[in-house]
């Protein structure tokens, strides 16, 4: 027997549902501001509704997202929270309000820089684990040649937030239908 | 040269989106297959927290209030590891569920039992160097839902834990052993595997047992591993 067969490696923990009730524990001040006021960068609002499969809204799901900075780094310092990362509960009617800065440049798996972008993960009732998605920048000139684009095909809009005026987009996130949001797995 | 990146999740472990014993994942399972996409610094980090989180008695559940908790006194310890069986050190782990009677501190949560001035269900702690977390809670009480005709889960913790990446992030729950609800529950069943549905139930340990105190029970969550593999 060698070394590896004699090495048990421990299993992985199997994901289960969020639930409807999570609200008390998973309570995050302010957590639909992913960065300080005062952090560098174009501040902007992001928001949209979760759909199901019926068109129906989504009222207890809980969305984090998580990015770069304008400067395309990942957690600078802030006391008691976590630069780049915020975490929404959907409302009555579906609808999130993200408080973000546009995320700087991160590179690809390739090397290759991609077009900004935040990462998107959501967990419901009625969702045995999380599913990732992401969030792009209609207004962006970067998208056409980002490899997860590429990778979406015909989909790719889905992916996209719609500008909305000065600093504000829409972005939707649908579970099922003609218009399914792009899930990703990595 | 190599480059980091975790290992695919196992078949067997995570349940399936669309599990339709578990009625409520019809409409809400995406119907187009996910699109694999490579893993980037993105998914590749995570927050960091430090202890300016912590609110009062954040770790034990039974003195977030004026009086003590009705209910069964437990300690829950256990720790947070990746595949490869390395400690994942300085993660958060949250932590939620109902009270002893087997209702939350919800307004939605309508279930006639009654609500525990002194018990919200709530805490969150840091794993220490070593991955090892404690907490300090009431054993939750089996609860009814609608799932199907007299469905009940069975007595759950739910335990959210962030890891060093997005990609680790978990949302899971713990269950207790020797509960006879476990055989009839379809959302523990969504776990495709027995091996995998046993990593969910904790165990009784009596080395963690406090004498004349409280039952010690131990969870150990493990979550994706990384794995080097030559560049091309």
């Amino acid at each position: 027997m060698t070394a590896s067969t004699l090495t048990s490696t421990p299993g992985l923990s199997g994901s289960q549902t969020i639930g409807p009730f999570f609200r008390y524990g998973l309570q995050w001040e302010g957590g639909e501001n992913a960065f300080p006021k005062d952090a560098p960068g174009e501040h902007i609002d992001i928001t949209g509704r979760l759909i199901d499969g019926t068109g129906a809204a989504i009222n207890d799901a809980m969305i984090e997202f998580w990015q770069a900075d304008a400067a395309g780094k990942f957690g600078g310092p802030v006391k008691g929270s976590a630069s780049g990362w915020a975490r929404c509960y959907t409302s009555g009617d579906g609808r999130y309000n993200l408080h973000t800065v546009k995320p700087g440049v991160v590179a690809g798996a390739d090397g290759k820089p991609q077009a900004p972008h935040i990462l998107v993960c959501l967990f419901s009732r009625g969702m045995l684990k999380q599913v990732y998605s992401r969030i792009y920048f209609a207004d962006s000139d970067a998208n056409a040649p980002d490899a997860v684009l590429k990778a979406a095909g015909g989909r790719a809009s889905t992916l996209i937030a719609r500008a909305a005026g000065k600093g504000k987009y829409e972005w939707d996130i649908v579970l099922q239908g003609e218009r399914e949001t792009v899930f990703l797995d990595f | 040269m190599s480059k980091f990146h975790y290992r695919k999740t196992p078949e067997g472990v995570h349940p399936a989106l669309n599990s339709p014993d578990y009625r409520s994942t019809a409409l809400r399972h995406p119907k187009q297959p996910l699109i694999a996409v490579p893993q980037s610094a993105t998914e590749l980090s995570a927050p960091k927290f430090d202890q300016t989180i912590y609110y009062p008695h954040h770790d034990d559940l039974t003195k977030q209030s004026e009086g003590e908790p009705l209910g069964e006194r437990i300690i829950v310890t256990g720790r947070v590891l990746d595949e490869n069986g390395d400690p994942v050190p300085g993660t958060l782990l949250e932590l939620w569920q109902c009270n002893s009677a087997g209702r939350y501190h919800h307004d939605a949560d309508n279930h006639d039992a009654p609500l525990d001035p002194n018990f919200k269900g709530g805490g969150r702690v840091l794993t220490n160097d070593k991955g090892e977390y404690q907490f300090i809670t009431i054993k939750p009480g089996a609860y009814p839902w609608r799932n199907h005709e007299n469905a009940w889960r069975p007595a759950h913790l739910h335990f959210s834990v962030f890891g060093e990446s997005m990609l680790q992030r978990l949302i899971t729950q713990m269950y207790f052993p020797g509960d006879p609800l476990l055989g009839y529950d379809p959302i523990f069943h969504t776990v495709p595997t027995d091996k995998a549905r046993e990593r969910l139930i904790s165990k009784f340990d009596l080395s963690v047992t406090k004498p004349e105190w409280a039952l010690g029970y131990r969870f150990d969550i493990v979550l994706r591993g990384s794995e080097a593999t030559p560049a091309n």
